[in-house]
């Protein structure tokens, strides 16, 4: 096992992305670009609200790209990277302090503000867990892993399906909120990791984060709320 | 001016001082002492103590040409030493300002500031290395303050008429100390320099009359352990805090010095201690330390205080027909910027005539008001910005708004071990660096030539000479298992298990604080003959309780504070009876050391018929009066003068 | 003015490295708001002696908040509730009377308590032995005005440079980080034109030397800058961030 390690670890990339600092900026970096995704995500979704057949159309020239499992990989190669890597950071950083304080309080002007940084393996684990129960109800629905699945239903009337799901529907809502949550810090974040940060852009990007949270989590939400709870 | 064997007073102290023209002499000095040739130096080893400006640039440096080196501190990192603390800034005669600053300037205004007490060869070759020590520092990644031009920016400190001082806003001492330490750390990192933090020096060992080692103890562990080499550098800094409150650091001591003392080096002008104009006032009884305002601050600050006596109106309600402005209506020439010992008795005269300010009648203002108005609030900010934080959260007041109170205080010692010009101990193979050597100074120091002086001793002077001792002496192979060291290393352990022995009924921080009061009273800021026979005799009583009554409690082997401060304080109760000794011995006034017998308008009279020498005390044993040993001084490029800032 | 506090302390006391630890309460009357609160504890300390009980352990030196040797976490916060301030630095006026004081040791992996309040922060030295330095040996420097900082730069460099190295932004945070404390020395000589020869290897080695020691990992949260006595900022950690990348692109294999 060690010598695995010792001739991997002669290679620079190797070398260079299991320092803490290295981690930092794959997080970084794979962050950012999710929430890239995040923002087509949404866009595409969003069309349901313009009408079915919008919604349709989108899905079906996504559907037909031939890039479309290029990118799908794409995107599972950097989720796998952020959830893996916040996994080891966070065992990391928690054996770092073996023993606790007997109560710790923050410095940070408004102190008691819930501070989002504060809560990001947790929420990142409520999001991997709302993106799990998000991936069984649409792109693995034919597997019938635990909604009945419709194969004659369309793209749009597949959503509505599962976002009058009893289930799903205040998870979805729920998770999208937690979601924004977790971006909002995530978002100036990543910047930071990866070098950005500057008297002149970081106090705009910190604001724009905020905003980009609270966009992405009303977002998602506005869609089982609409459908589900004000019962359109 | 030449000062060698046949001129001395005491065939004792032989100062080396090189023959010839003043400027010439540290380059054929350098020129005359032995080299060790590149491959021989891995085989010497030096001990370091101290890591402080000028223990960690002896350290680093040595190590660079190739030495093994040990460094020992007892701080659990050498950046920790005092010189951290360094405010103002460093001197050097680099002229960039084109005053009409030169070596030779440098040279003149240091000893005149000394007061005619110091070695002129000394102080020209400081003078002449100052230069260096700026380049040096730059290079190293140091900060310094710059012009917009990109140049170095320069200030000016007490007792001179140009601008020479380097800085890196109120933390130049940090900023050159990281400096140090980072060459130190590099050599660490090579394994040229072996570092051993928490350690506490106890004592020198001697080998055929040559010191080749020390035993320190383990702060941690408590283990009393020994290093063993050719060559040891004393850079253990200076013993203000035989008054207990002083402007350095708690841990600062006299022992590492006193116990090379006790070995047999000579221990030069004890009395000679320099009080600060510009401290925080003590605002009672629990006070642990006292604080420094930088002098720079004069740069800005006006000093004053009301005209009438117990005028108790607040400050910036006191129209400026009420104020007295004493420094610059007494002082034209050189105003607020006097040196450190005329500022320190004007505030005292003034307070001892009833105009001081503040609660205790015990302070004088300095006052920011005018050159806020001048460069606005935020230069001041730019240029004293930690120290009006720092003054801010210890008194609570606002001094952008309100004008600071300052008092003087113990601040540096210019007296400390005696060294020849090789910077040798009277102990052969003992080199003493920094403030814990007497050298360049005299009766006061300048501000901002105590940096230069550890920099310039640590980086520039020992390296040669210690090699000049390695390749002239004999010396024999020893380890820490000779006799010698086991020995030494016996005598340290009883003393630690004394200490905790004695169960008596008082801490060791009453006796210290008792003797600080004595130290403080009667051989303070004014001294005199009656005052000072009174403060020997308490002294005595109180070491002689001491030894019968500290209470320290815990075990000798593990980290016990209090085991470690009782030791140092019962070095100092033996140090403070030197110290008042020898100001009782010096029938004149100079510089730091004002004997109120000898006086003329309130400024220092010298007696350069009887004492212009440097006092060099040998010890004897306990309890045994000390024998005092001459170096007899003459100036022959500055001329002996009466030393006046008046016009 | 001044007042008088009486207080309740509740401070952690542990015989050595390899002991367990606990907390103990103690009570003290009389104290002066004009106090610091190292003189507060020197009180403390000076009853101890008194009663027998052996003084609590706590690192200090200068008390004048430049030497970096105090620490504290003072009810649950580094250095106490002022900001860009040091435990010596501290006053009792900030108390109140009847207050109840928690007083625990930094706590970290890499900071291993060695008695009641004193902890082992020589990890610091080591990370800087790696890359804290110029490669410069004395006698080979230009001289100091041949090469001219830019104002901003030297500023710059400073803001990085006054660390005092008192570890309390490892405390603070929540990942007993080090990255503000490697961040601003990095950040000091990448500023500077004296640090570029080994700008590409400095960050490397000391990021390398950083994880050895078993520091956490920065998850941007800024409590060590809200924490840093000396108000260090934490563009320093995006700074060596940078330079990380920046050296894993350009440099060596
Ligand atoms: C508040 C303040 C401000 C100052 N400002 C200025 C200024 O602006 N300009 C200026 O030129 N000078 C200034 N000075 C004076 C100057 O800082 C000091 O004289 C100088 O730094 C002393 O350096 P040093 O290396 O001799 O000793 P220090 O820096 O005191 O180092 C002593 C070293 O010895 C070690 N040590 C001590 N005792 C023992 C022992 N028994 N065993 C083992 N190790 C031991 C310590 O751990 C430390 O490493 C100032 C001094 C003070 C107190
Ligand atoms: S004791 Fe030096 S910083 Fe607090």
């Amino acid at each position: 096992m060690n010598w695995v390690r010792q001739t991997l670890l002669r290679n620079w990339l190797v070398r260079a992305i299991s320092t803490t600092i290295g981690q930092k900026l794959v997080m970084g970096a794979t962050g950012l670009l999710l929430c890239g995704f995040l923002v087509a995500h949404l866009a595409g979704n969003l069309l349901i609200f313009q009408g079915t057949e919008h919604y349709n159309r989108y899905a079906k020239m996504l559907h037909e790209n031939e890039l479309l499992p290029v990118a799908e990989a794409g995107l599972l190669v950097l989720f796998v990277l952020h959830i893996l890597l916040s996994f080891t950071t966070a065992s990391a950083n928690t054996a770092a302090r073996p023993i606790g304080y007997y109560g710790k309080h923050s410095k940070l002007s408004g102190g008691t503000f819930v501070h989002a940084h504060n809560y990001m393996f947790l929420t990142g684990v409520l999001v991997l867990g709302f993106t799990l129960l998000h991936l069984s109800d649409m792109r693995f629905a034919h597997l019938n892993l635990r909604l009945k699945y419709d194969s004659t239903l369309d793209p749009a009337a597949h959503a509505l399906h599962v976002l009058h799901d009893p289930i799903s529907a205040p998870v979805y809502l729920l998770g999208s909120l937690v979601l924004g949550f977790h971006v909002s810090h995530g978002f100036q974040s990543a910047f930071k990791s990866l070098g950005l940060n500057h008297p002149k852009y970081t106090p705009f990007l910190s604001k724009l984060s905020i905003l980009f949270g609270i966009a992405i989590g009303l977002g998602f939400a506005s869609m089982p709320f609409w459908y589900y709870f004000a019962g359109h | 001016m030449s000062l060698n064997a046949e001129q001395t007073g005491s065939s004792d102290l032989v100062s080396r001082v090189p023959s010839g023209p003043v400027a010439e002499m540290w380059d054929k000095h350098k020129f005359d002492l032995k080299l060790i040739a590149p491959t021989n130096k891995r085989k010497f080893t030096i001990i370091v103590v101290g890591t402080g400006l000028a223990g960690a640039s002896a350290a680093a440096s040595l190590a660079e040409q190739g030495y093994n080196v040990h460094a020992v501190t007892i701080h659990d990192s050498p950046r920790r030493a005092h010189s951290i603390a360094a405010q103002g800034g460093i001197n050097a005669a680099k002229n960039y300002q084109n005053d009409g600053d030169s070596i030779h300037r440098l040279f003149y205004d240091t000893v005149k500031g000394g007061d005619f007490r110091s070695r002129e060869a000394n102080v020209y070759r400081l003078a002449q290395c100052s230069t260096s020590i700026i380049d040096q520092c730059v290079a190293q990644g140091v900060p310094f303050a710059r012009e917009y031009g990109g140049t170095l920016a320069n200030r000016t400190f007490g007792g001179v008429q140009v601008s020479r001082t380097f800085y890196a806003r109120g933390q130049t001492g940090q900023q050159l100390l990281l400096g140090a330490y980072g060459s130190l750390m590099r050599q660490v990192g090579l394994g040229k320099v072996t570092l051993h933090s928490r350690r506490e020096m106890l004592d020198v060992v001697t080998v055929d009359g040559v010191c080749r080692g020390i035993v320190m103890r383990n702060l941690v562990t408590g283990a009393i352990e020994s290093l063993a080499g050719h060559a040891v550098l004393l850079c253990t800094g200076g013993y203000g805090n035989a008054y207990y409150l002083s402007t350095n650091a708690k841990g600062c001591n006299v022992t590492a010095a006193w116990r090379a003392h006790r070995r047999g080096a000579y221990f030069a002008n004890p009395c000679f201690t320099q009080i600060h104009p510009t401290c925080i006032p003590v605002t009672g009884d629990h006070q642990s330390k006292l604080t420094l305002m930088s002098e720079s601050l004069r740069n800005d600050g006006r000093v004053w205080v009301p005209k009438t006596p117990g005028d108790k109106r607040a400050p910036n309600t006191i129209p400026e027909a009420d104020r007295d402005y004493y420094l610059e209506n007494k002082y034209k020439g050189f105003g607020n910027m006097v040196p450190r010992d005329v500022a320190s008795r004007n505030a005292k005269q003034q307070c001892d005539a009833g105009r001081g300010v503040g609660t205790s009648g015990k302070a004088v203002y300095l006052d920011f008001a005018e050159a806020i108005k001048r460069l606005g609030q935020k230069t001041i900010e730019e240029k004293y910005g930690n120290l009006f934080h720092m003054y801010h959260k210890i008194t609570d007041e606002d001094p952008y708004q309100v004008p600071m109170r300052i008092y003087p205080a113990i601040h540096y010692t210019m007296g400390g071990l005696w060294v020849d010009y090789n910077l040798q101990s009277t102990l052969k193979g003992l080199f003493v660096l920094g403030e814990a050597n007497f050298s360049d100074h005299g009766a006061n120091r300048l501000g901002a030539s105590a940096l230069m002086q550890g920099l310039a001793d640590g980086y520039f002077v020992v390296p040669y000479t210690v090699a000049d001792h390695l390749a002239t002496s004999k010396l024999p192979p020893v380890t820490t298992d000779s006799r010698e060291f086991k020995a030494a290393v016996e005598e340290a352990s009883f003393r630690t298990k004394q200490l905790l022995g004695i169960q008596g009924r008082r801490s060791a921080d009453s006796f210290h604080r008792e003797l600080g009061h004595t130290m403080w009273d009667y051989c303070g800021m004014s001294r005199n003959a009656a005052g000072l026979e009174k403060a020997i005799g308490k002294i005595r009583e109180l070491r002689a309780e001491f030894w019968t009554n500290v209470k320290v409690l815990g075990h000798d082997h593990e980290l016990n504070q209090n085991l470690e401060y009782a030791g140092r304080v019962a070095d100092f109760l033996e140090f403070g009876e030197l110290l008042a000794t020898d100001a009782l011995t010096r029938n004149e006034s100079c510089g730091g050391h004002f004997r109120e017998e000898f006086q003329e308008d309130g400024e220092a009279l010298r007696d350069d018929a009887n004492f212009c020498h440097v006092a060099a005390w040998q010890f004897q044993g306990d309890n045994k009066p000390s024998v005092l040993h001459k170096e007899p001084l003459t100036f022959d490029e500055v001329h002996l003068t009466k030393r006046s800032y008046r016009e | 003015m001044s007042a008088m506090l009486d207080l309740t302390l509740k401070i952690w006391r542990q015989d050595g490295p390899k002991t367990r630890g606990a907390f103990k309460t103690y009570h003290l009357k009389g104290i002066s708001t004009e106090m610091s609160f190292l003189e507060m504890l020197d009180i403390l300390n000076e009853q101890l002696i008194q009663l027998g009980e052996e003084p609590v352990a706590f690192d200090h030196d200068c008390r004048e908040g430049i030497c970096g040797m105090c620490s504290l976490m003072i009810n649950g916060q580094a250095h106490g509730p002022e900001t860009k301030t040091t435990t010596c630095q501290l006053h009792m006026r900030r108390f109140h009377n009847h207050d109840t004081i928690v007083i625990e040791p930094w706590r970290a992996r890499a900071f291993p308590v060695i008695r009641d309040l004193v902890v082992d922060r020589t990890a610091f030295d080591r990370i800087q032995a790696v890359g804290g330095f110029v490669s410069i040996n004395v006698g080979n420097a230009p001289d100091g005005n041949s090469v001219p900082v830019p104002k901003v730069n030297a500023d710059k460099a400073l803001d990085a440079a006054v660390c005092i190295g008192c570890g309390a932004c490892v405390a603070a945070c929540k990942n007993a980080s080090a990255t503000l404390f490697v961040g601003a020395k990095v950040s000091q000589f990448a500023l500077l034109p004296q640090g570029q020869a080994e700008r590409v290897q400095r960050v490397q080695k000391m990021v390398a030397q950083m994880d050895k020691e078993g520091f956490g990992s920065c998850t941007n949260t800024s409590e060590c800058e809200a924490a840093c006595p000396a108000g260090i900022s934490v563009e320093m950690i995006s700074r060596m961030n940078l330079e990380f990348l920046k050296a894993t692109v350009v440099g060596a294999t």
